[in-house]
């Protein structure tokens, strides 16, 4: 399980970037037999420092399935497109996220009550001071 | 002195992975300047600090936090 945020400059359309995106993620499920699982528009935001003189970014992150042969050719074509800001694709470890965007996050619901009490005694104290 | 144990703001918070994307609780774990607080101030424990470290570089990188805040551009 992957995940790609992009970062496109703002100057482009909205159909633009959707059209964009559908010819990257075509190397990934095209032959390759990958599967892309969601795909969060954020928009419109602020870069925290300027990025090629631009102080505004449109945000995209996709998650997708992909074998890792399918990688090499995306990302070159991510490389090679000049509206793209920034791109980064990582690992999704731990358990799969939602492709939230930050507005969103804001109301994450804390689930996991249990966790790390588990018994295990707390072996600190009385080792420091001499 | 015996210092009594700090809890780790993000067990306690119920974050089990810490995402790049959550800038809200990464920000909290800065400096003013944009620098990686340090386990002595923030508590952590050492698994969370890991993931810390590693979420806000890669939040640097995507421009959703900065690297230094204040500098002038």
């Amino acid at each position: 399980m992957y995940e790609a945020v992009y970062i496109f400059k703002t100057e482009i359309a909205e159909e633009q970037i959707n059209e964009k995106l559908e010819r990257y993620h075509a190397l990934i499920t095209g032959e390759n037999g990958g599967e892309v699982t969601a795909t969060d528009h954020w928009g419109r935001r602020q870069l925290a420092y300027p990025i090629r003189k631009q102080s505004a970014g449109y945000y995209v992150v996709s998650q997708f399935e992909a074998p890792a042969v399918a990688l090499p050719e995306f990302e070159r074509l991510l490389k090679l497109d000049e509206d793209l800001l920034r791109y980064m694709v990582v690992l999704n470890w731990g358990e799969p996220t939602a492709a939230m965007s930050i507005q969103t996050r804001a109301d994450r619901k804390t689930d996991d009550d249990d966790e790390d009490d588990d018994g295990m005694p707390m072996i600190r104290a009385d080792r420091e001071e001499d | 002195m015996a210092r009594p144990a700090k809890a780790c703001p993000l067990c306690e918070g119920g974050i089990r992975v810490l995402n790049y994307k959550d800038e809200r609780t990464i920000s909290r774990l800065m400096t003013e300047q944009g620098k990686i607080l340090p386990r002595r101030m923030t508590g952590m424990c050492a698994r969370h600090q890991r993931q810390t470290t590693t979420a806000i570089k890669r939040a640097r990188y995507l421009a959703l936090v900065p690297y230094v805040k204040g500098y002038a551009d």
